[in-house]
């Protein structure tokens, strides 16, 4: 048993997770092929726009070890550059395709943003970093609100209404795939391991001569402008933003729990997590008297309790992945 | 000159409510070094006990403060012993995803309990009293009283009594005061108790003034933060500047800012907040210890 | 803090030099991939086909399908009920008693398809494929609040299906050049207007404006600018505030100043209780005050009490008002059947959602067609007057033509003051001061 987990292990971390993946994304490329609704496309859309935030939430919150409770607000700054561009910019082609030149542009916006609030915060440790980006989240939404000639304030955006469901299902599909090849590139890289000394002690780090400051600044700044195209791309296929809608809590919330079920600091973790809560949610307990979020603060807790290093993580003690080891635990405690 | 004044008295009171509402959160995190991010849900849960005491058996919110206290405690010490002592010796991050993840479920136990319709507790007595030419509102009065008296019980508790003296020493050395033999569990238990206690006791006294209403305690918690940043840790008269200052910088800016004054003045603590933290995380006097136990 | 720039190229080199090999390969996945694209056909969405599946099926052929999203849970948990319950007043009327719509002479039932949107955009833009491409649906009814509104109806847009809705007020939902989105209720921009008149006609001077910073309350404030304007009314102040804000004495400390007669406040529910407060705390005394969402709720009275007294407020629908139509009879009577099925007296959500209903219901017999064309041309010709008022939609799809009411709280009740022919009882102007209540 042990040596199968250990090349399952190897196996995601090397080639051959990538492969896997390159293939899934294959399969996934010629579904629509297979007859299906506008539905399906829709739903596909979604859950790539779930694992692509987790992923990049992981990166400077698992991998880094900065938990970013105020992720979602490069979400916002991307949806709504989208949406002022699209609806004020004379730049832009065409309706249909000027959406694809404003996103690199929500991305990059959101990634400036990053540096900016990241050289002061981030060297703050631990909790102030956390706190710091909370505020910023909260404080965003207001100054959204109040910068309403440019923002429309509380009133909100109206995009073009431009639906495409076909496009929008193989545009997340791309992103996705090259945010999660991505990261399996950083975690492999020397670029990732700094990020990864730097979690387990970051004064360490400097002192090996890692340049921490650079490193996670790169790491938010990737984080960011991956997101700011996600968000970018939420703005444009749901015609309509606001303050309220855009910059929701729930938001960080789902990103941050997507991230820590499947494993802080994994490759394949976050994107499991983030079919698994998907699933969860529209399958199980979305039928329940909307109990989503109570259902999720209190996986929160239990997590934190008796898995932190989530269902792929596998930095604690021994071999295996995590959730391995809890059973082994439960099982060792059931018969004495 | 008039209207300066009397802003400023306005945000006086609004200030002895910030410095009560502050105080759990601030003594909790000196004492175990938990930055409690349910701090707001706290207070949400008092304010609906006030709301639900006055509606159902028409108890008046500062005579239902006798009731939640110790109820409150209770709640306190038993989430305490249960959960937190569980996670408050392991990383920083463990106790910020955990109280995260608290808040969370409270809110939204709430929702599913009482909708997210807001309630309102309408108190008979409101109106004002004019008193050199300064309108006084009635219900703020009593609240900023009812503050000064919770703040000076709190510090008459930690000086005095025994149990106040070993929570003192378990802020100030964790593993001495083990090694001297005190149960470190049942101290942080009884400090968790009080500390919610006066919070929800706080969110009673909120409820006759604002709306009450599942997802209040998020921005509620922000501030808090901010108020501890600008007072210091743990300090009653600290927390009481930091309150003041708060409240007045809000009360001014919606009063003297035409137009959007009310969106700027709800906006401001945030901004403050993210600004302190930038210039100085240790604090504006300084004193705000790390959190990480592995860093002391 | 310093980024040194040898620093930055050292790591450029590592950062490449270490996989080469992965970049190579990810350019060749695309580029394969791009290929691809170039020489593969797009692949073929399954449309809606809802004619062959009905042909094929006997017993669907003589139902009409209607779907909505509309919250059960979430932030519109409560008004999302009200809406529910709306359809449902008319569901259980057009199939047992009316006998099922009449399309060119053949009866068909209905079923209404609802899900719960949870109030989150995701969700409703998720249901609303839904019913269009799984459930087949023929014709939308709208979900509640603007802001849903405005994701569900740019699907509805796309797919060419008909949405009717009686929930969504702000005007910038009729800006975007929609074929098939019809409102039932009046524009926000015209919440005010009868008050105002009334007002100045009893000869108030001036005005001050609150709202929330959302767009239902911008609307609202924004018309009674420049209804304030029409009527001669000169504007003192205006001011914005938050959502969920937790105290408004900053805004009435300043219009103390300025001592207006009429105080608009424009917002949510919950607004109106702040006001009432803030206003008795620093004793401001305005002749009367205007105060949107709250006033026209008998909840407003339980919750603030005598205070309450002498606060007008625009309204919608009233049971009390005077309006009457062939299928429902009066508003009086459309209100005791309402309260006979749920056992509780209708808000004017749930009015305005089963008069959402009924003007569909009314298009599709006008057309005597079920194509979406032909109802969207029998919607816009539609003219006719309900237990809810008159309906009649202009060419963005808003019902211009229905005015908006007005009521003033009395000794604990709820009267309408305006307009003129649905009123039931006189204005009572000016307020007294606080003091001498």
């Amino acid at each position: 048993m042990a040596r199968v987990r250990g090349r399952l292990a190897q196996l995601g971390q090397g080639w051959g997770g990538l492969g896997l993946w390159w293939l899934l994304l294959a399969a996934l490329a010629l579904y629509p092929y297979t007859g299906v609704t506008h539905l399906t496309l829709f739903l596909g859309s979604q859950v790539f726009v779930l694992v692509t935030l987790a992923s990049n939430w992981n990166l400077i919150g698992g991998m880094t070890g900065y938990v970013d409770f105020g992720h979602a607000v490069f979400f916002g700054i991307g949806a709504y550059v989208m949406g002022i561009l699209v609806t004020k910019s004379p730049l832009l082609v065409s309706p249909e395709w000027g959406f694809l030149q404003a996103l690199p542009v929500s991305g990059a916006a959101a990634a400036i943003f990053a540096l900016l609030i990241g050289l002061p915060t981030l060297r703050l440790k631990g909790p102030y970093f956390s706190i710091a980006m909370l505020g910023t989240f909260v404080a965003m939404r207001e100054i959204v609100r109040v910068l309403r000639p440019l923002t429309g304030g509380g009133v909100g955006l109206n995009l073009p209404p431009v639906l495409n469901r076909l496009g929008d299902y193989y545009l997340m599909l791309v992103l996705m795939g090259l945010v999660v090849s991505i990261m399996w590139w950083i975690r492999r890289s020397e670029f990732g391991q700094s990020l990864i000394a730097i979690r387990e002690d970051e004064i360490g780090a400097e002192m090996r001569g890692i340049n921490t400051t650079l490193h996670k600044i790169l790491a938010f700044m990737i984080a960011a402008f991956f997101t700011g195209v996600v968000g970018g791309f939420w703005a444009w296929q749901n015609t309509f933003i606001d303050p309220d809608v855009v910059f929701i809590e729930t938001r960080t919330v789902e990103m941050v729990m997507m991230s820590m079920l499947g494993g802080l600091g994994t490759v394949w973790g976050p994107p499991l997590g983030a079919v698994v809560i998907y699933v969860l949610q529209t399958v199980v307990w979305g039928r329940l008297f909307g109990i989503h979020l109570l259902a999720l603060g209190i996986l929160m807790v239990l997590l934190v309790l008796f898995l932190p290093e989530g269902i792929l993580g596998t930095s604690g003690r021994g071999g295996g992945t995590s959730i391995v080891r809890l059973w082994g635990r439960i099982r060792k405690r059931s018969d004495p | 000159m008039d209207q300066v004044l009397q802003a400023l008295v306005n945000g006086l009171l609004l200030g002895g409510f910030y410095a009560v509402m502050v105080l759990g959160f601030s003594v909790i995190w000196g004492v175990m070094g938990i930055i409690n991010l349910a701090h707001g849900e706290y207070l949400m849960i008092g304010a609906y006990l006030g709301w639900g005491l006055f509606r159902y058996f028409g108890m008046d919110p500062f005579a239902a403060l006798l009731l939640i206290l110790p109820l409150m405690f209770l709640f306190g010490y038993v989430l305490q012993y249960v959960l937190i002592n569980r996670i408050v010796e392991r990383p920083h991050l463990m106790s910020l995803l955990i109280t995260f993840g608290i808040s969370i479920a409270l809110a939204n136990l709430f929702k599913i309990l009482f909708t997210s319709d807001p309630r309102n507790v309408s108190v008979t007595y409101n109106g004002s009293v004019e008193l050199l030419g300064i309108t006084f509102p009635i219900v703020k009065s009593i609240i900023f009283g009812a503050a000064l008296l919770c703040m000076l019980g709190l510090h008459l508790f930690l000086q005095r009594s025994r149990m106040g003296k070993s929570i003192r020493a378990a802020a100030q050395n964790r593993t001495a005061a083990r090694i001297v033999g005190m149960d470190i569990n049942r101290t942080y238990a009884v400090t968790a108790g009080i500390c919610i206690a006066i919070t929800a006791a706080a969110g009673a006294m909120l409820s006759p003034t604002q709306a009450i209403f599942p997802f209040m305690g998020p921005p509620l918690t922000l501030k808090a933060y901010t108020i501890t940043a600008l007072g210091g840790l743990g300090r009653i008269p600290g927390a009481l500047m930091g309150g003041v200052v708060l409240g007045v910088t809000e009360t001014m800016v919606s009063r003297f800012v035409p137009g959007i004054g009310t969106n700027l003045g709800v906006a401001i603590s945030f901004v403050i907040l993210v600004l302190i933290l930038i210039l100085r995380p240790q604090g504006l006097l300084g004193g705000l210890r790390p959190v990480d136990p592995e860093a002391e | 803090m310093k980024i040194k720039i040898n620093e930055l190229s050292a790591m450029s080199y590592r950062l490449g030099a270490l996989n080469m090999r992965f970049i190579r390969m990810l350019v060749l996945v695309v580029l394969v991939a791009l290929a691809g694209c170039s020489a593969i056909p797009t692949p073929e969405v399954r449309e809606d086909v809802s004619s062959e599946t009905s042909t094929e099926d006997g017993a669907a052929a003589d139902v009409i399908r209607i779907g909505a999203a509309v919250s059960e849970t979430g932030k519109y948990s409560r008004e999302g009920r009200d809406t529910r319950q709306g359809y449902g007043t008319w569901l259980e009327w057009v199939n047992n008693e009316y006998g099922g719509i009449d399309v060119a002479g053949k009866r068909y039932q209905v079923e209404l398809v609802m899900y719960d949107d949870e109030g989150d955009p995701d969700t409703v833009a998720r249901l609303v494929e839904q019913l269009i491409s799984e459930d087949r649906v023929d014709f939308l009814l709208g979900p509640y609040s603007s802001s849903l509104t405005q994701s569900a109806s740019a699907i509805s847009e796309k797919y060419d299906k008909i949405m009717v809705e009686g929930n969504g007020a702000s005007e910038s939902l009729f800006e975007r050049g929609f074929r098939n989105l019809f409102a039932v209720l009046t524009p926000a921009g015209n919440y005010t207007q009868s008050a105002l008149k009334m007002l100045a006609e009893q000869g108030a001077q001036s005005v001050v404006i609150a709202y929330e910073d959302t767009a239902f309350p911008t609307s609202v404030a924004e018309g009674a600018q420049r209804w304030a304007k029409a009527y001669g009314l000169e504007v003192l102040g205006v001011e914005t505030y938050p959502r969920d804000v937790a105290d408004v004495s900053g805004i009435m400390a300043k219009f103390k100043e300025v001592e207006p007669d009429i105080f608009v406040g424009g917002g949510h529910f919950n607004d109106a209780i702040l006001f009432i407060r803030a206003a008795k705390e620093l004793d401001f005394n305005p002749k009367a005050m205007v105060i949107t969402v709250g006033p026209s709720n008998p909840k407003l009275v339980q919750e603030v009490g005598a205070d309450a007294e002498y606060v007008i407020g625009p309204t919608q629908w009233e049971a009390s008002m005077s309006y009457e139509d062939e299928y429902f009879g009066t508003a009086a009577e459309y209100a005791a059947r309402y309260e006979a099925q749920w056992s509780e007296p209708p808000t004017y959500q749930a009015a305005e959602s089963t008069a959402t209903a009924l003007a569909l219901h009314l298009a599709i017999e006008a057309a005597g067609a079920l194509d979406t064309n032909s109802v969207r041309n029998a919607l816009r010709e539609l003219d006719v007057v309900t237990f809810y008022g008159p309906i009649n939609f202009d060419e963005t799809g808003k019902n211009a033509s229905k005015p908006m009411g007005a009521i003033q709280v009395q000794d604990g009740e709820i009267l309408v003051v305006a307009p003129g022919h649905a009123a039931v009882s006189e204005l009572r102007y000016p307020a007294p001061d606080w003091k001498d209540r």
